[in-house]
């Protein structure tokens, strides 16, 4: 940021930096290079005095050497050939006897960005590296990766690397530290640093030696060391084993994640690790910076990915405390859905009621949604809850709950009936009537005053900014009309007039037009294409959630991903699902199922690759359920086979088809989801048995197939691979 | 962990400090932050991480600053937040608080704080008693020579200097236990921890050995003396001068102490207790005119103990006025810049009961505004008592010189987040 008048002022500093007078006074000259640096500080440019601050460098006084230092590395990368003239006083004390200053001088040299100044560094850098004081060899070493990213592309030099690796054996820890980082930044294209078994042993034994920072930075080295043996791995494992409990967070939750890596062919000492880093975790929720809470809590989240029930008898502290920011107050709402079980969904609920009337909306709308979640377990117990808020008459409390009506008469169509008889009390309009005029489209049948809110609704409608209220309200009036028409018809036609003849959106219009074209053609064809399912229960197989193994999240534990909610590096995570070796087990039950599947006689297409790729969250499987269309419908004309539920998983699993969820094995209609990906497309398709709307075949296996982006080929191939691994089963089986 | 670029700036932004470690980003780009950070707080969706194309953001508040770290790596972000707030600790170590001012004032010596503290983006050396060893605050006084790196920048004992000396030893042991609870507006606990610390102040010569015997429960199973008063802790955390393997073995507390002020080990209890000064409170809001508060504070501990300065935070509506008060003991009254009535009772005695009383007017022009429910806090502190009955039964000095040293132990009970809910 220029300052007005700011020319004046450098070279006013100028002049009083090149008057001999000033120069001779020591404290006066330093106080004016402390002038310098201010104005530099506050965004001031004082390029100009390079020169008068090069000449300041050759003192005695080490603070004004730091200072001018300081300068130099700022405006170094503008002023290149003036910054050599002061190469050579550094290098002056790059050879003192007080290893401080050596130190600073080394440290400042590199800090130099600006090209050719490899050739000057190098020299000092190595001699560094053999310093008797240990201040000047962590400098020098991290100096080796200052000088590598001066010159990303040269060549590796392999004597630096060598002495670096056998610096890693100095008797100072933080040495020892930065050689790590240092050749970690070296020899990044080649996959940095390389963690064989004397290198990891050594850091396994210096561990206690070194500080908090470095011990979690070695934790994190140590991930890329496989041990032999169990023998070792074990050995490895005791040896860390007080880590998990360190008074640091960042040092427990790196060295779960170590052990979690190294122990993930034994659950059992996984679980173990996890149990013990839960207090520690659990001390970080209620840390008194909240940044490491929040922290803190999104592994919290993580760990309960895989093992929901370990903090389940510690719900209470996840209680929201009164001060604490929205961010943490969202994630402990989130934790304590998950946390919800028989012994404590009174007390949860209770705590979740007294956050929806919290000052701020969108943390009252969230702990609304909460107690959603919730209601589609303890339905009634939150209904209670939701009804009672209502009575509030607060707008987004209101919005927020009818929201949450319509999305649990979408789950749970048992709890429909208590909801319509609740919405019958409440209706005076609230803000967000989208919900509410969905649930009076689809369920007008049992509110008696539906079509008068309706009506109140088309009244108003020049008053009505929204477009999607008004499509909302369009189609709920034609399902109403179908239910109700004597009540509706009147005002239907009112509404289909407006919009046709006075509506200016585009979309409300073409809405209209539809739906006037649709009851047109009579009102048999029009219920066939506006009713749909009034509830989806397939859905509920989706919204149990699933334990998932921890692999799954386990290589982005302990990074920023967990933080910011979404996986940043999906690279590793793949690399981990495809890594995993299938157990043994399932090998030993399938022996031939792969050939069969590939030589199947009705596979005449040429073969097509299924892959696995990143695993898709229910979430979006549900979303892009939804949205699909599907493609193709498809009787096997066998029945399921008759394994266990485990086994057709593996078997799926085998041929590259994940299994995202399924019903229980007796239940009638029995169903599960799959998807798998192939050449550039996601496939995601439906098993069926038993469906009610089609008796005759019963005992066939149905499979409806989705795809996007479609692709013929690859469902045919998708389909005849699936077709071969059922079928396999269904001979062992039987 | 591989910090870019650390800044630190004021609330609108600006900034007062930057270093940029590694190089691998414009400095610049700081730029992004404050847009960003004003646009999600508006969207109510804040969070500690900012990030802004490949660049992310990982920030603390401090007083009136932010404290921001700039990484392009996937790190791990529990040891950027720790680091930050170490820097914290350094500062205020350096500058008794740490705020825009100080920060102004000081800014030659943050500056070579910031040199010390990290190096290309590695945390080097953070230990604020060492950097005090040899960066020192002598501003406008001018240094011939430099100062030789002190040992403890190199040594084995990495936290005390060899060849210190006093005249006279002594060692001073604090142990300070705070309650945090929460208690729901119908009167149930919902949570009650205590966390204890054990904080020293040595004057010691030399190199000295000390060990401390507490009355822990896993040692006297061990010992067999399972029917003395014994304490089980919980997430024992220690100074890196204790010897944990000791510790692991046989319940040893040994260490070498650094000097003067530290930290020695901190514990947790989940074990419910009674809780020590206990609300009633009745708050009747009759809108448009007045409001009227009962508060009945009840002391549950032993007789023989005496909660100091103890200050009951009431809160009320903002637009209250006209306030009347009545209690039994101490002294009330009004705070309007916090909404509440502050009500303070110099010494509170065990097994007592105290009453206060206030009535407030409001106007009759209701506001919109939604007020939060505030609880009501409490602050209070118990000299020569630990809630969780921890003792120290003995701390023993052992120095090579065999020079005399007294040990001197004080006990505190305070309150940490002590909240009641209200109505």
């Amino acid at each position: 940021m220029p300052y007005f008048g700011s020319e004046e002022m450098v070279k006013e500093l100028k002049r009083a930096l090149s008057n001999p007078n000033v120069q001779a006074d020591r404290l006066r000259y330093k106080n004016y290079i402390t002038k310098v640096i201010r104005y530099m500080t506050q965004g001031l440019d004082v390029s100009a005095l390079f020169m008068d601050m090069v000449k300041a460098s050759a003192t005695v006084d080490i603070a004004q050497k730091k200072l001018v230092y300081l300068y130099m590395c700022t405006y170094a990368s503008d002023k290149p050939d003036l910054a050599l003239l002061a190469i050579n006083t550094l290098r002056k004390d790059c050879a003192d006897p007080n290893p401080m200053v050596r130190g600073l001088a080394l440290r400042n040299m590199c800090n130099f960005r600006m090209p050719g100044m490899t050739e000057y560094i190098e020299q000092p850098i190595v001699a560094g590296l053999r310093d008797k004081a240990s201040y000047v060899r962590r400098v020098a070493v991290l100096g080796c990766a200052k000088m590598h990213s001066l010159q990303p592309n040269t060549d590796i030099d392999g004597t630096i690397v060598n002495e670096l690796y056998a610096l890693l054996r100095d008797p100072d820890p933080v040495v020892v530290v930065n050689c790590l980082r240092a050749l970690e930044e070296i020899l990044k294209d080649e996959g940095g640093v390389v963690i064989n078994k004397p290198i990891a042993h050594h850091l396994l034994n210096r561990m206690k030696d070194l500080d908090s920072w470095a011990q979690s930075e070695v934790l994190t080295f140590l991930l890329r060391y496989r041990p032999r043996s169990d023998d070792e791995l074990f050995d490895i494992l005791s040896l860390l084993d007080s880590f998990l409990q360190s008074a640091h967070a960042h040092v427990a939750v790196a060295t779960l994640r170590l052990f979690l890596q190294l122990a993930s062919a034994h659950p059992a000492v996984q679980a173990d690790a996890l149990l013990c880093t839960s207090a520690p975790l659990l001390a970080t929720c209620g840390a008194a910076s909240r940044e490491l809470r929040f922290a803190g809590l999104c592994h919290v989240q993580q760990v309960m990915r895989s093992q929901p029930g370990l903090f389940g008898t510690h719900y209470k502290r996840f209680f929201c405390g009164y001060s604490e920011p929205t961010y943490i107050k969202f994630r402990k709402m989130e934790i304590l859905v998950e946390l919800v079980n028989d012994e404590n969904v009174a007390l949860v609920l209770e705590e979740l009621r007294s956050y929806c009337t919290d000052v701020s909306p969108e943390l009252a709308q969230a702990a609304i949604a909460a107690i959603g979640r919730i209601a589609q377990t303890y339905s009634e117990k939150c209904l209670d809850i939701l009804t009672g808020l209502l009575a509030l008459k607060q707008d987004h409390i209101t919005s927020a709950v009818i929201q949450m009506f319509r999305d649990l008469v979408w789950f749970c169509p048992q709890s429909t009936a208590a909801v319509c008889q609740t919405v019958e009390a409440c209706v005076d309009s609230p803000q967000d009537s989208e919900a509410l005029l969905w649930l009076l489209g689809e369920h007008g049948d049992q509110i008696s005053s539906a079509p008068y809110v309706m009506e109140g609704y088309i009244d108003g409608l020049k008053t009505e900014l929204s477009s999607a209220v008004k499509m909302e309200l369009l189609t709920a009036s034609v399902k109403m009309f179908l239910c109700r028409p004597a009540e509706t018809q009147d005002m239907l036609g009112r509404l289909l007039h407006y919009c046709i003849e006075e509506e200016s959106d585009v979309c409300v219009r073409d809405r209209a037009l539809l739906c006037y074209r649709l009851l047109q053609r009579g009102v048999e064809e029009t219920r066939k294409v506006v009713t749909g399912p009034k509830s989806d229960p397939s859905m509920s197989v989706l919204t149990g959630r699933q334990e998932e193994p921890i692999s799954q999240w386990a290589s982005t534990f302990n990074t920023l991903g967990p933080l910011s909610g979404c996986d940043l590096c999906p690279q590793t995570a793949v690399i981990s699902a495809a890594d995993q070796p299938s157990s043994s087990a399932e090998k030993e039950l399938l022996p031939e199922s792969t050939d069969v599947t590939l030589s199947s006689p009705d596979d005449t297409e040429e073969e097509i690759s299924l892959s696995l790729g990143p695993p898709l969250s229910h979430e979006t499987f549900e979303k892009m359920w939804l949205d699909l269309e599907i493609l193709q419908r498809q009787t096997m004309g066998f029945p399921r086979p008759r394994t266990a539920l485990d086994t057709l998983q593996a078997a799926l699993q085998l041929v590259k088809i994940q299994t995202l969820a399924f019903t229980p094995g007796a239940t009638v209609p029995w169903k599960a989801y799959i998807y798998t990906r192939s050449t550039g497309t996601l496939i995601l398709a439906e098993l069926l048995q038993g469906d009610q709307h089609a008796p005759g075949i019963d005992e066939s296996l149905v499979v409806s197939v989705k795809q996007q982006p479609v692709n013929q080929h690859a469902i045919r191939g998708f389909v005849s691979i699936l077709k071969g691994v059922l079928q396999t089963l269904n001979v062992d089986s039987s | 962990m591989a910090a870019s670029a650390i800044f630190i700036l004021d609330l609108k932004g600006k900034v007062l400090i930057c270093r940029n470690y590694m190089g691998n980003v414009n400095i610049n780009e700081i730029d992004n932050f404050m847009p960003i950070m004003m646009k999600r707080e508006e969207d109510a969706d804040l969070s500690p991480v900012v990030i802004h194309g490949s660049t992310h953001f990982l920030w603390i508040k401090h007083s009136n600053l932010y404290l921001v770290a700039i990484t392009k790596k996937n790190t791990n972000a529990a040891l950027v937040y720790s680091f930050l707030y170490k820097l914290v600790e350094v500062f205020t170590e350096y500058f008794k608080s740490l705020e825009e001012e100080s920060i102004r004032d000081n800014f030659v010596t943050v500056y070579e704080l910031m040199d010390e503290v990290m190096d290309f983006g590695f945390p080097q050396t953070t230990d604020s008693k060492i950097l005090l060893e040899y960066i020192t605050q002598r501003g406008h006084k001018l240094e011939v020579g430099a100062p030789r790196p002190p040992a403890t920048v190199t040594n084995a004992v990495s936290w005390r200097s060899e060849g210190i000396k006093y005249r006279k030893n002594e060692v001073f042991m604090d142990v300070i236990e705070s309650v945090n609870l929460l208690v729901s507006a119908t009167g149930s606990v919902l949570r009650s921890e205590i966390l204890g610390c054990i904080k020293l102040k040595v004057v010691l010569s030399g190199m000295p050995e000390l060990r401390l015997g507490l009355n822990d429960k896993v040692l006297f199973e061990i010992t067999g003396r399972e029917k003395s008063k014994s304490v089980e802790l919980e997430d024992v955390k220690f100074h890196q001068c204790v010897r944990l393997s000791r510790f692991e073995n046989d319940r040893t507390i040994s260490f070498i102490p650094p000097d003067g002020e530290s930290e020695l080990m901190s514990y947790r209890l989940n074990t419910t207790v009674k809780p020590l000064i206990w609300i009633e409170s009745v708050i009747e809001k009759f809108s448009h005119s007045r409001v009227e508060i009962k508060v009945k504070a009840r002391s549950q501990f032993k007789s023989r103990s005496t909660a100091n300065n103890v200050s009951i935070l009431v809160p009320v509506p903002s637009d209250a006025d006209s306030p009347k008060f009545k209690t039994t003991t101490g002294q009330a009254k009004w705070v309007p810049e916090k909404s509440a009535v502050e009500w303070n009772i110099k010494s509170f005695p065990g097994g007592k009961e105290f009453m206060m009383r206030a009535h407030f007017g409001l106007p009759s022009v209701e506001s919109d505004v939604l007020e939060a429910k505030r609880p009501i806090t409490v602050k209070f502190e118990i000299p020569y008592f630990t809630v969780s009955g921890i003792q120290v039964r003995y701390l023993k000095i052992i120095a090579k010189s065999g020079y005399q040293a007294l040990p001197w132990v004080r006990y505190i009970t305070q309150s940490g987040d002590y909240q009641l809910r209200t109505n």
